[in-house]
């Protein structure tokens, strides 16, 4: 239940309207797509920390060396902490739409908020306390069915598609949302936090079984609420032209068939998905840096019995926010973000990809012949969409249409 | 000549987590020190952890940054002081009593302890 709260952050919120405003049902096979890329690499970096008992990035180094490894550490540093910027410039408009105070105040009070609650909780609270309130946000599932969609044109969007009626520019658009779908949907924060996280729980061989299951079921509930915010942009803004570029108007897809309570709850919803995010983005962070240097790490000890890692995720968290009141949009936040971490996924998950076949560290869990295919299949998708993710950023300004 | 099982023995080695006899982690293989003696085969001494042991691992031009930033302690690790390699090379001994965890310490002493649940 967790893993389908905390699978929708801001940058899929933005892109997930934008592509139904822009696209109609056309983009929904990326989100399936790119979700089983995730599901695939997850359960991998879940397995890994199971049974060789270390995390992504302890293991990461010893892969790459000192160099590779440094260079992927700092790449992915600067990658998360722009995401984690951009969650909390999402949860500040949100909480401007909520209570009507400024933003760069409400930043400030939502730094202050997050970094409390990772001092006092232990790690299972913090992951229980924002995924569960994150469900909130299955108001947008219900708002879509209340809406009546064409559900044979969703169901058709499943199916890998581009649109023929596209002009040129339109078509370059439509790659770039191809390619930052990819990238909202596996950002590398992801597989690091997870992988963390098992440690943290002390997973070993017998929770191999709840790992596949989070990561299928889990993440596939938590992509269909990211495809319902997709589907009901369809809907609603893509006939009348909006181009719902702040994360706020997405709440309007739940105000406008279920009123004021669909409104509550999707901005509550919301509000707690991209704060879970932020948090993540921010422990992420921290994991890779303790992991990379073999520092003591993690929540599940009292932060004193942890010091380097407590120091880095406190300021780590400090920074985003410095980022945020330097006054840069959150969109061209979510839009930096986007662009970076998708060339650093395949940094992230070449080398777990072979960790998780390695047969010294993983014994008899090793990857299978099916796990094998579709993670070297995947990482070849991310290597491309890699390479074409800077001209096309380029190409679109951002993805404007 | 060096045998290829003794090449093995330092690529496994390079890089891995280093795990005191309570479980706490405590730095990363950073380099190997072997003997040199004359007419003996080279024998692992020590394993050095610290910022210090990246010269000739990193590119020159980036070894003053890593100085400024992080200094330039090393620790030895005598091999006797190994118990076991595998995902982690597991030591026998405290990381206190290794003089492992200098940094852990000094920065824990900032630390306000209290508050966490």
């Amino acid at each position: 239940m967790t893993a389908v709260g905390g699978f929708v952050d801001i940058s899929e919120l933005v892109f997930a309207a934008q592509a139904g405003s822009a696209f109609g049902y056309a983009l929904i096979w990326v989100f399936a797509f790119a979700t089983i890329g995730i599901m695939v690499f997850g359960e991998m970096s879940g397995r890994v920390a199971a049974i060789a008992k270390q995390p992504v990035f302890n293991l990461m180094r010893h892969r790459l060396g000192l160099k590779l490894g440094l260079v992927t550490l700092l790449a992915s540093l600067l990658s998360n902490l722009i995401t984690c910027a951009a969650e909390i410039g999402g949860m500040a408009i949100i909480l401007h739409l909520l209570t009507g105070v400024g933003t760069m105040p409400l930043a400030i009070a939502s730094v202050a908020v997050l970094i409390a609650t990772i001092w006092v909780l232990p790690f299972k609270w913090i992951e229980r306390t924002y995924g569960l309130l994150g469900l909130c946000m299955i108001v947008f599932a219900v708002a879509l069915v209340k809406m009546r969609p064409p559900w044979a044109d969703i169901a058709a969007g499943l199916v890998p598609q581009v649109p023929s009626n596209l002009s040129p520019k339109e078509l370059v658009t439509f790659a770039y949302f191809t390619v930052a779908i990819i990238s909202a949907v596996m950002f590398p924060y992801e597989a690091y936090f997870y992988s963390s996280g098992a440690i943290e729980e002390r997973w070993g061989a017998k929770d191999l079984t709840i790992n596949r299951l989070t990561c299928v079921v889990g993440f596939a509930l938590g992509s269909l609420l990211a495809i319902s915010i997709l589907a009901s942009s369809a809907q609603l803004f893509g006939p009348a032209n909006i181009d719902p570029q702040l994360p706020g108007s997405a709440a309007l897809q739940a105000a406008i068939p279920l009123g004021r309570p669909g409104l509550l709850l999707a901005l509550l919803g919301m509000l707690f998905a991209i704060a879970g995010a932020a948090v993540e983005t921010c422990l992420a962070n921290a994991y890779s840096a303790a992991q990379f240097f073999g520092w003591q790490w993690g929540r599940h000890r009292k932060p004193w019995d942890a010091p380097r890692f407590t120091v880095a995720w406190i300021g780590l968290m400090l920074l985003a926010l410095a980022i945020v009141m330097t006054g840069i949009e959150p969109l061209k936040l979510v839009e930096y973000a986007i662009l970076s971490s998708i060339l650093v996924l395949p940094l992230t998950y070449l080398p777990l990809l072979l960790l998780a076949r390695d047969r010294h560290f993983m014994r008899a869990h090793r990857n299978g012949v099916l796990a094998n295919i579709l993670g070297w299949g995947f990482f070849v998708v991310i290597l491309i969409a890699a390479i074409m993710a800077a001209p096309l950023f380029i190409l679109t300004s951002g993805g404007q249409l | 000549m060096t045998s290829p099982t003794r090449i093995n023995l330092i690529g496994g080695l390079l890089d891995l987590p280093l795990v005191d006899k309570n479980g706490a982690y405590c730095g990363v293989v950073d380099d190997i020190e072997l003997s040199d003696e004359v007419d003996q085969p080279p024998t692992v001494r020590h394993l050095l952890v610290g910022p210090g042991a990246y010269r000739g691992r990193l590119p020159a031009w980036i070894l003053p940054l890593v100085r400024a930033v992080a200094g330039t302690r090393v620790t030895r690790v005598p091999w006797e002081a190994i118990d076991r390699v595998d995902s982690c090379v597991t030591l026998t001994d405290t990381a206190d009593a290794l003089g492992l965890h200098l940094s852990e310490n000094r920065v824990r002493a900032v630390i306000p302890r209290r508050g966490a649940w």
